[in-house]
């Protein structure tokens, strides 16, 4: 990162702190002499002064149009309003860990069936990951929603959004296994076939544990989506957060606090989440594949 | 519902709803990648409050559900006197999303250029505008065409969004959606729509991967 320091300016504690690996994006800038340091400074105060300006202005903003009143806010002093807040939270994780669950089964299936040797299934898993990655999933819940009840069948809401959600998962996450079955070296079913094992047994017993293990980082970042998914509630009514958001609203005619909060809750639970799978994906040294 | 009567009775809703989808897809993610250069230029630079401002929004940003995003411009930017109108509310929804994902591809495909590279370039005599220009963001956009596909069609996902908002020009999902409201339209407008929509991510994937193979630095 700065070996090739010439001058002898003192290193930035930054990076006399790091201890991990320089990456590309410190290279890029060498050990700054005294006017580059100077400049930066500059920057570095007009930034603050542009990011103070741009809070002052989202405060006059909400100050001159009345929605840091009281009136919008005191309900969240009320216990119920949390319970009410809580209860949407539990549908939501419900859901979330409900569609986490079958989308990684039903990947596996589908991944299997796309690696099988038998041509036609192989065809019938291609096909089917496809749609499932490549038509939104409200398209599908408005399937379950309008078409369903024409034939007869009435599903709970929790299933009306949960379906969806896991099948659109479940073709993502086909292709996160896939790509972590080409990641195990070839040698591995080679051994595996050379003690005798067959092509389904060394794949179920030395490949497929080994994909898993590449993959699990990738599977907490997906399992973000599924819980953005999740807010597909508010379509048909089913009570996790969202819809609960949306009776808070017309209870107390509090639209913005309600709105900011709940946000903030799904913020701040995908962005634990993705943490989890940088911090696995750390002490593993599996890497997350973008998919 | 036949297929017959579905093409006669629907079937220019059907391809103006294909092409409302197609522009808002397109619009957000053409501004969003814009967005996204402008954001890690800033997120890149040596001064620290603006690159944490830029990693703030960034987390902010990929993290938000994006129906809670929508829904916050539609009914609650209004409260907060801005009011946008119902599409502009859609593609500004995906623009500042695209943006967030397209930053963060950015930093990937940045890191994915070696260090070396850079202390290379530099014992070379080349400041630091040619070693951006020249060495390190050609290298990087190469590296991200993968992702940058895969966000397209993301994009186009999440612009299905718009059903949940009265917008004037019906996106495919709404377009299903009123039409089974009105009448029993049945599996075959969801089967018309899905096609539609597939075809679309296909040919985003075909022309993505084409790209990729193009200019993709084998390592």
């Amino acid at each position: 990162m700065t070996s090739t320091e010439q001058n002898h300016a003192p290193s930035p504690r930054r990076h006399a702190r790091r201890v991990a690996p320089p990456t590309t994006q410190d290279a890029l800038f060498e050990v700054s002499g005294p006017r580059a340091r100077r400049w930066i400074h500059v920057g570095t105060v007009i930034s603050v002064l542009v990011i103070l300006g741009l809070l002052y202005v989202i405060y006059q903003q909400f100050a001159l149009s009345g929605q840091l009143d009281a009136q919008y806010w005191s309900f969240f002093g009320a216990w119920t309003t949390w319970t009410f807040i809580g209860s949407g939270l539990l549908g939501t994780l419900s859901v979330a860990v409900t569609a986490g669950i079958l989308a990684i089964v039903v990947g596996l299936l589908l991944m299997s069936g796309r690696v099988s040797s038998f041509a036609p299934l192989r065809w019938l898993s291609t096909a089917i990951i496809e749609v499932a990655r490549g038509v939104p999933s409200l398209l599908f819940i408005y399937f379950l929603f309008l078409v369903l009840p024409t034939w007869g069948i009435t599903i709970s809401t929790y299933w009306m959004i949960t379906i969806p959600i896991s099948f659109n998962a479940a073709g993502v996450l086909a292709e996160v296994f896939r790509s972590g079955v080409n990641a195990v070296p070839n040698g591995q079913s080679e051994a595996a076939t050379s003690l005798g094992l067959s092509r389904g047994q060394a794949f179920r017993s030395v490949i497929l544990p080994q994909a898993i293990r590449y993959v699990i980082p990738t599977l907490v970042t997906q399992l973000v989506v599924v819980v953005k998914d999740t807010t597909f509630g508010y379509v048909v009514t089913y009570p996790e957060m969202m819809q609960n958001a949306k009776v808070l609203i017309s209870n107390y005619n509090s639209l913005v606090p309600v709105y900011v909060v709940t946000a903030v809750i799904y913020i701040v639970i995908n962005y634990l989440l993705s943490r989890l799978a940088r911090y696995i994906s750390r002490r593993t040294g599996a890497k997350i594949v973008v998919s | 519902m036949s297929i017959g009567y579905l093409v006669s009775h629907y079937g220019t809703q059907f391809l103006s709803s294909l092409l409302t989808t197609w522009r808002l897809t397109a619009i957000g993610f053409v501004f969003g990648i814009l967005l996204a250069l402008l954001l890690t230029i800033v997120r890149v630079s040596p001064i620290k409050p603006a690159r944490m401002a830029v990693e703030f929004y960034v987390q902010v940003f990929r993290n938000i559900p994006g129906l809670s995003l929508l829904i916050f411009i539609v009914y609650g930017l209004p409260a907060l006197h801005i009011l946008l109108d119902y599409e502009p509310s859609v593609i500004t929804a995906l623009i500042i999303i695209c943006s967030a994902f397209g930053c963060e591809n950015l930093m990937t495909g940045i890191n994915t250029v070696g260090v070396g590279q850079v202390e290379a370039a530099r014992s070379l005599g080349l400041g630091f505008t040619s070693i951006v220009t020249r060495i390190v963001i050609p290298q990087a956009l190469r590296s991200v065409v993968q992702p940058m596909t895969s966000l397209l069609i993301a994009v186009m996902l999440s612009s299905s969004l718009a059903s949940q908002i009265p917008v004037t020009n019906l996106d495919l999902t709404g377009l299903v959606a009123k039409i089974n409201n009105a009448e029993a339209g049945g599996i075959l407008t969801f089967a018309l729509a899905a096609v539609l929509y597939l075809g679309t991510a296909l040919i985003i994937a075909s022309i993505g991967a084409a790209i990729d193979r193009k200019v993709r630095i084998a390592r």
